[in-house]
């Protein structure tokens, strides 16, 4: 036991977590550039509280992820079903219908994520109320940017959710960046605290230590069950790398935390593994080999697998076809 | 059968459905205690509780937004804007969320909810109780868009939408909530969406009409002896093409009467439609007599939206043509 609710082999899956995610980062970041993944949306600096979302959420609860939560949507939806929409393939539970990282998985209790920011806040919300009203077990559990935190969408959330004293748990992956803005601009108060201001309790946590997050997470999504309010928790990490691969930060900023660095969430897990003896070395350097060798084998077979075809361009727009879209279906060429 | 209003139809269409299925809540601003602003959902709260009729917190955007996830989670939310001018703080909502998340997911989440709201001018509102913007949800890919004439088809009309598994904008003309009266079934019905219903037949001419014009273009026509066809569209997406295209191509000559205003609204897309399949029966141009292409004037409002004159303008026209 290394505290006393993470096994070893907790914090063993939680590193290989961190190293998947991180390896597969890197792979699709190195994809992208050689122009075989039009987009991509990096998640490096995000591991350790990835993993920590991962792990501590439940199959019960509903996870409404925002569009950089690559790890925690591996964790909750497997990473064939995560490669699968990444790379547009005809095995896309979405058909290709939306960008990288953009998933959706109804039978996992997984919201759609979408892009407008803070945009699927309000539905965590009425999934929270419905949860409640059907009587169902389980909380809801959305994250989002710091960016989110000045959207109406935020705030409205947080007051529904604490009039109607709904079962929901907000997590502010706070990587202290929107695109170019920083947090200190975009808002003069702790995120932590804006939760008082609509009635319930707001925790700050250092989101790039993985035991600090995992413990936080999985006693607040209790707490949210026991009492019956919403909690929001600001998790501070650091957005290592661009906010996607449209984007240049070297314009606007230098960045404090590079790989390898001893703030870098990956290397604060590797030294505790380390420092606490849970492996050594060499069984490091297995894993690493290991997730790397499946990395690129399972990229590689996404990579090529067949997208889907123009038959399926307009399928499921609504539940019957308008002639409109029976005429426009002859006029595809 | 009983003779209702719209807002009793109304009314009596959403206690028919809360009876009937424990899926269906209906959420907005004041409609609990108070019953709605307009008194649509009176009496419910008392009958229902307030976990099922629930007032919200003054946030257009909370109101459609909490819909879409109850929506998602298995639910058959019927939120209420208090007035259609209040809509836009949602638009993010209706247009990112609402409209597109049944595609986006590729069916894997449906959102079976009903949008109801009050629209148009009739109560001198001004700018910001007044308008008619059926044309931005209309054209939005996703969304089904109907709106009920009568106290008849408003209570069926719900119904149908309430057990559609596509998100439905329910516009409610609001000059007609307590103007007219009909004989509504006390019991379910369903007026079917996407069905136009030919409402005065006629040969010289088609009018092509809904909501909140339709009994003042019937009674033009009827006053008028005018040998028309109307029609009342019901649903404007999607519209029913061929009720409008038959009746086109056997008059040859179509007028198109709306409240809203004319660049670029639903008219246009009627027009378009008929000029597309039907432009070798036609006889006269095609005329359209609507809102004007200004904000709804406070005191002014009746120079705004179309009369008996600009009506029979228009039909001597395409008439004499």
């Amino acid at each position: 036991m290394i505290e006393e609710d993470i096994s070893k082999d907790d914090i063993i899956n939680a590193y290989r977590n961190v190293i998947l995610e991180r390896t597969l980062d890197k792979k699709l970041l190195g994809i992208n550039r050689q122009g075989f993944l039009p987009f991509y949306i990096p998640n490096m600096g995000h591991e350790a509280l990835h993993a920590a979302i991962g792990m501590a959420l439940r199959d019960i609860d509903f996870f409404y992820p925002y569009y950089r939560d690559l790890g925690s949507d591996i964790a909750r939806v497997g990473l064939d079903f995560v490669l699968a929409q990444m790379f547009s393939t005809e095995k896309d539970n979405e058909l290709g219908r939306d960008m990288p990282l953009h998933i959706s998985n109804k039978a996992k209790n997984v919201g759609p994520v979408i892009t407008t920011v803070g945009g699927h806040l309000m539905a965590a919300t009425g999934v929270a109320y419905s949860h409640k009203y059907q009587k169902k077990p389980g909380i809801v559990v959305a994250t989002f940017g710091d960016g989110a935190t000045s959207t109406p969408d935020f705030h409205v959330a947080m007051n529904f959710s604490a009039v109607y004293s709904l079962p929901i748990l907000f997590i502010c992956e706070n990587n202290q960046w929107a695109i170019s803005y920083p947090v200190e601009d975009q808002t003069k108060v702790e995120i932590s605290k804006k939760a008082e201001a609509y009635g319930f309790t707001g925790i700050k946590i250092d989101g790039n230590n993985f035991v600090e997050a995992y413990h936080a997470i999985k006693n607040a999504i209790l707490n949210v069950e026991k009492g019956s309010m919403p909690i929001l928790i600001d998790a501070v990490t650091y957005r290592m790398g661009p906010h996607t691969t449209a984007d240049d930060p070297n314009k606007y900023r230098k960045t404090i935390i590079n790989e390898g660095d001893p703030l870098d969430p990956l290397t604060i897990i590797e030294n505790d593994i380390k420092r606490m003896k849970i492996l050594n070395d060499e069984e490091i350097s297995n894993i690493k080999n290991e997730i790397n060798d499946t990395v690129s084998k399972e990229v590689e077979r996404y990579e090529k697998m067949n997208k889907p075809g123009k038959e399926t361009l307009f399928k499921n727009i609504y539940e019957n076809d308008p002639w409109y879209i029976t005429e426009e279906r002859g006029e595809i060429q | 059968m009983t003779e209702m209003n719209m807002v009793k139809a109304l009314n009596n269409a959403l206690d028919t459905m809360l009876d009937k299925d424990k899926s269906v809540i209906l959420i907005g601003e004041d409609i609990a205690k108070d019953g709605g602003v307009f008194r649509v959902t009176d009496g419910l709260y008392a009958k229902y509780g307030d976990e099922r009729v629930v007032s919200t917190p003054l946030s257009e955007l909370g109101i459609v937004g909490m819909s879409i996830g109850m929506a998602m989670d298995g639910l058959r939310p019927i939120p209420e804007i208090q007035f259609l001018d209040f809509i836009y703080t949602a638009m993010d909502q209706i247009v990112s969320q609402m409209a597109k998340i049944r595609y986006r997911t590729n069916g894997d989440y449906i959102l079976p909810m009903v949008l109801r709201t009050p629209y148009g001018g009739g109560v001198s509102g001004g700018p910001y109780h007044s308008q008619s913007s059926e044309a931005y949800f209309a054209h939005t890919a996703g969304l089904v868009v109907v709106t009920p004439s009568n106290p008849y088809d408003a209570k069926g009309l719900l119904i149908s939408s309430i057990e559609s598994n596509d998100p439905v904008m329910f516009l409610e003309p609001k000059r007609l909530y307590y103007s007219i009266k009909n004989d509504v079934p006390d019991n379910y019905y369903k007026v079917e969406i996407g069905k136009a219903k030919r409402i005065l037949e006629g040969d010289d001419v088609t009018l092509i009409t809904y909501g909140p014009m339709v009994p003042l273009v019937k009674s033009v026509v009827q006053k008028n002896n005018i040998n028309a066809d109307v029609i009342d569209l019901i649903t404007l997406n999607p519209f029913d093409k061929d009720t409008v295209i038959n009746s086109v191509k056997r008059t040859g000559r179509a007028v198109i009467v709306h409240e809203a205003p004319k660049m670029f609204g639903v008219g246009a897309e009627i027009s378009a439609t008929i000029a597309e399949k039907a432009i070798d029966y036609l006889q006269a141009p095609i005329l359209r007599v609507t809102g004007m292409d200004i904000p709804v004037p406070f005191i002014l409002e009746d120079y705004y939206v179309p009369n008996e004159k600009r009506i029979m303008n228009a039909i001597n026209k395409v008439i004499n043509y």
